[in-house]
């Protein structure tokens, strides 16, 4: 579905990219075959959920990835550059979510160094000339002479963009910019974005909220599971199409998840067997945490997880869902609120008290935090569990014969294929290393189960293993908190499912009760009751 | 496989578990090999025969019974502050302060020369005393970078020099030896180690060393506690997950440190020493926490593996005595160079790392090459 481009000189464009593929060497297809348009005076948004290609696709127009089919030609020939500052050169650049500033040095420095090449002498003064004429000319205020890491997130936003402008780009690509801005500052971002645009500017903002690309783009590109699935005019498009467009098509939606159980997926519909009378296993209630920058990660958060049920938290990744898993598992401490698991108060405790009270967790950072790479498997499978009694014996000493026979039964068990009790944990492929993972919690006979994107990454197989193992975990009457960007698992696997946007609940309702087109909306931060255009 | 293969398989993995960690020790054995032969290149160039050179350095050092237990004697002390380096890094952090805490360990044990007690149980005291010093000097910086943050390089360096002045006006006053004023106090008889080989330096002191190093492979790698600190040191935020406290295991790994350099003074004031006195400038002790880290690095930060190379380093410094001594007379700093070509080729793997990226963009600039070769004839037959 392609509509004619928003732009005003239809003739000429600015860059050009002809049926772009690229498939990474460990064989994801990131992008699919993608033919698309940029032009000059134009706000493209570039919409599209986790792992939709959109970064890959940035990358590709702005030079510094090879498409592994296809070309990007601009009307001065076709693109293709070996590093940043070759793309800056030519007049394309990026404002990437983690900026690449110097805390130390002031905007200027940082302007400065940008310039010059690694051996040539800074020329300070010139930097901030070209600073104040160009802050005078876009309307862009930040102050020059304080160091970066005393300016607010915005600020340091602002002298990133400003870094881009002073070598004259006229494409202009920020990476979700929003994300990490106060509202307050999105409407001063935006305000300026305009500015840019009539100055004749040409630029992409990847994001994944409806809203924010609705309210600023001139032109919305819509990418899913690397295919370009909508390019469409923003004023003609409806924030239901938009949403519909991001996460799946209409045939798809009106199947409903039911149908969605596939293979793939484990059916799991039993949902009336779920009691919600007795108590509940995990208690939550008005959560809220800060992240690690400080901002508000969640935002007043209640719910139960009760025995026997999977309760499946989605969203787009980096709306407070790890936050949220870190706060009842002991690795970060929330401002406010409860969280109890059986009655009793987890918060505040270390992992290892948690642990005792019956929870299992599954990681979502397996090479992170799940396992310790050059540990071998044995010593991975007492992670967590080394000082129980069954492991560690008098004086404190290991019971290595102990431990070696636990881990032969979770090889077993969990179908973990590794030389045995003493490879390196590095030296198993993805999929093994996370049943390590999961064998490992499930053998602390946990009463609840937290399960942070357990089959991300892995394949078919090993990802529909792992599905089944919780399923089953879910039969034996175990309570299961699933986290995961993936939408259709999601789906599939849960009880009851709370959609995660900015720190907020923005509905919990079994999954039969929402269509795509509702997740879709609720993903990208639009609830039902706001009236939509 | 065959059922012998299986075996064969079986023992080397027993072989494995044993000592954990060990498998590189042919990285080791490579390094010092090179380190010799750049050792060799140097004494030819000036001038010298290295093989004479050599030979009378490795007979001196390995071939009879008192050139081991001279190397021996040198090895004791640089097994105990290997161990502090080790165990350090183990839980990953960078102790250089072994020297330091050396010194500490040092000057409590020649204070057991204010009084009398038996034998045995004076040992005993000597030993208890070097230890705790050393582990208090430790617990400094360790405090400092679990509570401010301050980082272990910059602050047990510090500790090392306050430990070398504090240690001078110690021994110019309150240790010193009022009959000879450049030394202090003796360990007395009562505490000092008999010799285990006679006519040479080395003590029963040397089981004191072997003995700390098999428990530090114990408790590393036997014990929960150990478990915590490799845990922690491997990957913080994993250890973390696992419920293990990291900054008790980096505190633990700091005091336990400090107890091993302690008592490595302990092998020389009270062993291998002939005066069992430290002098102003504690010439005696100086440079064996250093030293150690290399040690350490050979030894790849493993306590059994440590044994070895600090015999070897052991027997590079007593053989190379003898070396001076040989017909083709080689000074002794020879010895110091082979140290730090050995060291220096330790680093290499982890330069060999590098390799990858560097073979991966000669591949690309071969293939652009190519396609330019090709592009080019392409266009002159059209």
């Amino acid at each position: 579905m392609s509509e004619a481009p928003a732009s005003g000189n239809v003739d000429g464009y600015y860059l050009r990219a002809e049926n772009i593929t690229k498939i990474y060497s460990d064989g994801t297809v990131a992008v699919r075959d993608v033919t698309m348009e940029l032009h000059s005076s134009e706000i493209v948004g570039l919409l599209g959920e986790n792992g939709a290609g959109k970064t890959t696709l940035t990358k590709i127009l702005s030079g510094l990835l090879p498409p592994t089919k296809g070309r990007v030609i601009s009307p001065r020939g076709r693109i293709r550059f070996t590093s940043p500052r070759e793309a800056l050169d030519f007049g394309i650049g990026m404002v990437h979510q983690h900026f690449a500033l110097v805390g130390t040095f002031t905007a200027a420095e940082n302007v400065a160094l940008s310039h010059e090449h690694p051996f040539a002498r800074i020329r300070l003064a010139r930097a901030r000339e070209r600073l104040e004429t160009l802050m005078e000319e876009s309307g862009l205020h930040v102050p020059l002479d304080v160091p970066i890491e005393k300016l607010a997130v915005g600020e340091q936003q602002r002298v990133e963009i400003l870094k881009v402008l002073s070598r004259d780009v006229d494409l202009l690509i920020l990476d979700e910019p929003t994300s990490v801005l106060t509202p307050l500052e999105v409407d001063e971002l935006f305000v300026l974005l305009r500015r840019l645009r009539d100055a004749g500017k040409s630029i992409i903002l990847i994001t994944h909220k409806l809203k924010e690309v609705q309210s600023v783009t001139d032109r919305i590109v819509v990418l899913r599971h690397g295919e370009l699935v909508g390019d469409v005019v923003t004023v003609e498009a409806t924030t239901e199409h938009l949403a519909k467009l991001m996460v799946g098509d209409v045939l798809e939606q009106e199947a409903g998840a039911v149908e969605l159980s596939n293979e793939e997926f484990p059916v799991c519909r039993d949902r009336h067997a779920v009691d919600r009378t007795t108590d509940s296993v995990l208690h939550v209630e008005s959560l809220s945490s800060r992240g690690n920058t400080g901002e508000v990660a969640v935002d007043d958060v209640s719910f139960d997880v009760y025995g026997g049920e999977i309760f499946g938290i989605a969203g787009v990744e980096g709306n407070g869902q790890s936050e949220l898993v870190e706060c009842l598992t002991g690795l970060r401490m929330p401002f406010e609120g409860t969280a109890t698991i059986k009655g009793t108060n987890i918060l505040g405790k270390d992992p290892r008290q948690i642990y005792r009270l019956g929870v299992a967790h599954i990681p979502e950072d397996r090479w992170e935090l799940g396992l310790v790479l050059p540990f071998t498997l044995a010593e991975n499978a007492i992670l967590g569990v080394h000082r129980w009694e069954e492991f560690r014996g008098p004086l404190g000493f290991l019971r290595w014969g102990k431990i070696n026979h636990h881990v032969r039964s979770l090889m077993d068990r969990f179908e973990i294929r590794a030389t045995g009790p003493n490879a390196p944990a590095k030296s198993l492929s993805g999929g093994n290393q996370q049943k390590l993972i999961v064998g490992r919690e499930l053998a602390k006979d946990p009463s609840i189960i937290v399960a942070s994107q357990p089959t991300r990454g892995l394949d078919i197989g090993a990802a529909k293993y792992i599905r089944d193992l919780l399923v089953e975990m879910r039969g034996a009457g175990r309570a299961i908190l699933l986290v995961s960007a993936d939408l259709d698992e999601v789906l599939a696997l849960s009880d009851r499912v709370a959609i995660m946007y900015e720190g907020e609940f923005m509905t919990v309702c079994p999954p039969e009760n929402l269509n795509r087109e509702r997740v879709g909306l609720l993903m990208g931060g639009v609830t039902e009751k706001e009236p939509v255009s | 496989m065959t059922e012998s293969q299986e075996t064969t398989s079986r023992l080397l993995r027993g072989v494995h578990r044993t000592l954990t960690g060990l498998h590189p020790a042919f990285e080791s054995v490579l390094a010092a090999i090179v380190g010799l032969l750049m050792g060799a290149l140097v004494m030819w160039l000036w001038g010298y025969d290295p093989i004479v050179a050599y030979k009378s350095m490795l007979l001196g050092a390995f071939a009879n019974k008192w050139g081991l237990a001279d190397s021996g004697a040198i090895a004791a002390p640089l097994v105990l502050t290997a161990l502090t380096f080790s165990i350090c890094l183990r839980a990953g952090m960078f102790n250089i302060g072994a020297e330091g805490q050396l010194i500490m360990g040092g000057l409590a044990t020649v204070s057991v020369g204010f009084f009398a007690l038996p034998p045995g149980l004076h040992h005993i005291v000597a030993l208890t005393f070097a230890m705790i010093a050393g582990g208090l000097w430790s617990i400094g910086p360790a405090l400092l970078k679990l509570t401010r943050g301050v980082h272990e390089v910059i602050s047990t360096i510090m500790f090392n020099w306050i430990a070398h002045f504090l240690s001078i006006f110690l021994i110019g006053t309150l240790l010193i030896n009022s009959l000879s004023a450049d030394q202090t106090i003796a360990v007395p008889a009562s505490a000092i180690f008999s010799k285990l080989v006679r006519g040479t330096d080395l003590t029963y002191a040397i089981f004191v060393a072997i003995a700390f190093a098999l428990i530090v492979y114990f408790v590393l790698w036997h014990t929960a506690i150990g478990y915590e600190v490799r845990a922690a040191g491997l990957n913080p935020s994993a250890a973390r997950y696992g419920g293990i406290r990291t900054k008790r295991t980096m505190f633990l790994a700091f005091l336990l440190g400090g107890l091993s350099a302690g008592l490595g003074a302990t092998m020389i004031l009270m062993g291998s020493s002939s005066t069992h006195a430290m002098y102003r400038l504690h010439g005696q002790l100086r440079n064996i926490g250093f030293d150690g880290m290399a040690v350490a690095m050979v030894g790849r930060n493993h306590p059994i593996g440590i044994l070895f190379s600090a015999m070897f380093f052991g027997g590079l410094s007593a053989g190379g005595r003898l070396m001076q001594l040989s017909s083709s007379p080689v000074p002794v700093q020879m010895v110091r160079l082979v140290m730090g070509v050995i060291v220096f080729t330790m680093a290499v793997p982890e330069l060999a790392k590098i390799f990858p990226s560097i073979k991966e963009q000669t591949v690309t600039l071969g293939q652009g090459l190519k396609r330019l070769v090709t592009s080019s004839r392409g266009r002159r037959s059209t």
